[in-house]
């Protein structure tokens, strides 16, 4: 049994001994060097996030379930890392006992619970990945506001899935993103994308046009909004579709009488062509002449009329199309059948409005990558004290690593509440 | 908690006891450090959450706890000597300074909004005024 002061060469030799700066061996003094520069760089990402997070202002930060954090998950994660911390203290008490054996044991139970960390970890970013949370674009679906920029990505990503939704279809093999949503992804591009686009083009209002946009992000991804705002989008899309039967209606009938009044332009056609026919066409008579030029005047003219009835009805009948497929999408897809949007409802992935989620998901993978690089260091250094034989004299090394290993779950127990209770 | 009285009874230096009372003694500390990590996870489900300045301060103040658990008894920092300030303190306070000098110039900019910035702001910023004067939109 020594104290940490005779783990020195020379701690037989009280009193004539040479005392370095610090009374310390070598390898604890260089260990707590670097662990002071450490201190110091982990300050600075974690300041960098709390001055980020706070600093954004109320609302625009996602909470955990917008982005997908489990806070249990966390908690497990923490407890895990607690537990490794103790298992390596009883390593290094067993290597200072000189017993190698249990302290071998204990070395693996941490190592064993550094990796169960990590697979957690893999977990938890899969997660994140399967909802679109990258860090950065091109593969990032988050956008911080619904804009036309947002607008514009939605239009290309839901392109993108239905091309790919083709070729899956002509190679006909059964692909992970051609599910249920495959099959709604027209309704999605001519009910909602090119609806809001048209809005958006023609109206002169800029509330009208902030509101379609927001009504489509809403759709897709309603968990980011908080409750006024959706009671708000709710209202705005009720008076739209509410609009939007009307205007139905009032085309149905414009279109029955359009077609109504193309009908009687076939008869007069017909009626027409029957009189040209019914004049002699070889006559040198001037007035079968004249009777025969009336007629084909009054024939060009009915086919004139025809052709702009027939255009007004094709223009009425795709209006008609689009109102009701715009109606349709919005009762098929709207948040009251899929209270988590569309995205969740037919496991699509399509950009979402999440304010702040962008600087989220920076510093939620800087923070969490960083640390866990940490981790995999730690286990590797753990791994080079595995074949050793853990005895007294190398309860130094055991109790260096050790305190390594300690800092690492010093800086989870700070990222634990910031990342995943705030 | 006896072990802990031996400690410092020693006046700081390592103490020479036997090793089941150590390992008891790091049992217990492991224990403490669970309870807090609950008591944290209390907190963010908590009322003290309505008010979110304070639940984030005890959550702070629960982690500050848990780290000097961890690493005074764990690091061995109770036990060592004087050295110990001498290594962790510049450290500490310099991180410190860096956070402390950055939240009155970053982290309070959106404390009071221009009107130039409200308008650049995402959408949710005046959840509470805009709601009430929500214009009527006319369709088309």
């Amino acid at each position: 049994m020594s104290g940490t002061t005779e783990n020195q060469p020379h701690s037989a030799l009280h009193g004539l001994e040479y005392h370095a700066g610090v009374p310390v061996p070598h390898g604890k003094l260089a260990l707590w060097l670097f662990l002071s520069t450490e201190i110091m760089f982990f300050t600075a990402l974690i300041g960098a996030y709390i001055v980020l997070r706070f600093g954004s202002p109320a609302g625009t930060w996602p909470s955990p379930h917008e982005v997908h954090v489990s806070e249990w998950l966390g908690a497990v994660n923490t407890f895990v890392l607690l537990c490794s911390s103790v298992t390596i203290v009883f390593a290094f008490e067993n290597a200072r006992q000189n017993a190698p054996r249990n302290a071998k044991k204990w070395l693996w139970a941490t190592i064993a619970l550094g990796c169960l960390f990590l697979g957690i970890k893999a977990g938890e970013y899969k997660s994140k990945f399967e909802h679109g949370i990258y860090p950065r674009a091109p593969r990032s679906l988050l956008y911080d506001r619904a804009d036309l920029v947002y607008l514009d990505g939605v239009k290309a990503e839901t392109r993108r899935l239905m091309e790919q939704g083709g070729r899956a279809k002509n190679a006909s093999r059964e692909d992970s993103t051609t599910g249920a949503g495959q099959g709604r992804l027209g309704l999605i591009q001519s009910g909602l994308i090119q609806w809001t686009e048209r809005t958006v083009g023609r109206s002169n209002d800029p509330l009208m046009r902030a509101r379609s946009i927001e009504a489509l992000a809403w759709q897709i991804y309603p968990d980011s909004f908080g409750e006024i705002e959706s009671a708000r989008i709710e209202k705005f899309i009720q008076g739209e579709t509410d609009w939007n039967r009307q205007q139905l209606i009032q085309l149905e009938w414009q279109l029955a009488e359009c077609q109504s009044g193309l009908k009687e332009i076939q008869e007069q056609l017909e009626e027409k062509l029957q009189v040209l026919k019914s004049i002699d066409a070889g006559s040198k008579d001037k007035m079968i002449k004249a009777a025969r030029k009336r007629a084909q005047t009054e024939l060009s003219m009915v086919k004139k009329n025809a052709s702009t009835a027939t255009l007004r009805s094709t223009e009425l009948t795709v209006e008609r199309d689009f109102l009701a497929g715009r109606i349709e999408a919005v009762a098929e897809l709207t948040p009251e059948q899929s209270p988590h949007g569309i995205n969740h409802r037919w496991g699509l992935k399509l950009p979402m409005v999440i304010p702040g989620g962008n600087t989220w998901a920076n510093t939620y993978f800087l923070l969490t990558g960083l640390h866990g690089v940490h981790v995999v260091i730690g286990i590797i250094a753990f791994l080079f004290l595995v074949p050793m034989t853990l005895k007294e004299e190398r309860s130094a090394l055991v109790e260096n690593v050790g305190l390594y290993w300690h800092f690492v779950d010093v800086v989870w127990i700070f990222l634990f509440p910031l990342l995943y209770l705030f | 908690m006896e072990t802990k009285t031996n400690h410092l009874e020693d006046g700081g230096k390592d103490p020479h006891h036997d090793s089941k009372d150590r390992k008891r003694f790091f049992v217990v500390i492991f224990l403490l450090l669970c309870a807090l990590t609950l008591t944290s996870f209390w907190i963010a489900n908590s009322h003290l959450m309505e008010t979110r300045a304070v639940g984030w301060t005890a959550m702070m103040a629960v982690a500050v706890a848990k780290a000097l658990l961890v690493i005074l008894f764990f690091m061995h920092l109770w036990w060592e000597r004087r050295w110990k300030y001498v290594l962790t303190l510049p450290a500490l306070v310099l991180g410190l300074v860096l956070v402390l000098l950055l939240v009155p110039d970053v982290g309070l900019r959106t404390d009071t909004w221009s009107n130039t910035r409200r308008n650049a702001a995402p959408m949710s910023i005046d959840t509470s005024s805009s709601a009430s004067s929500d214009p009527q939109i006319n369709f088309p």
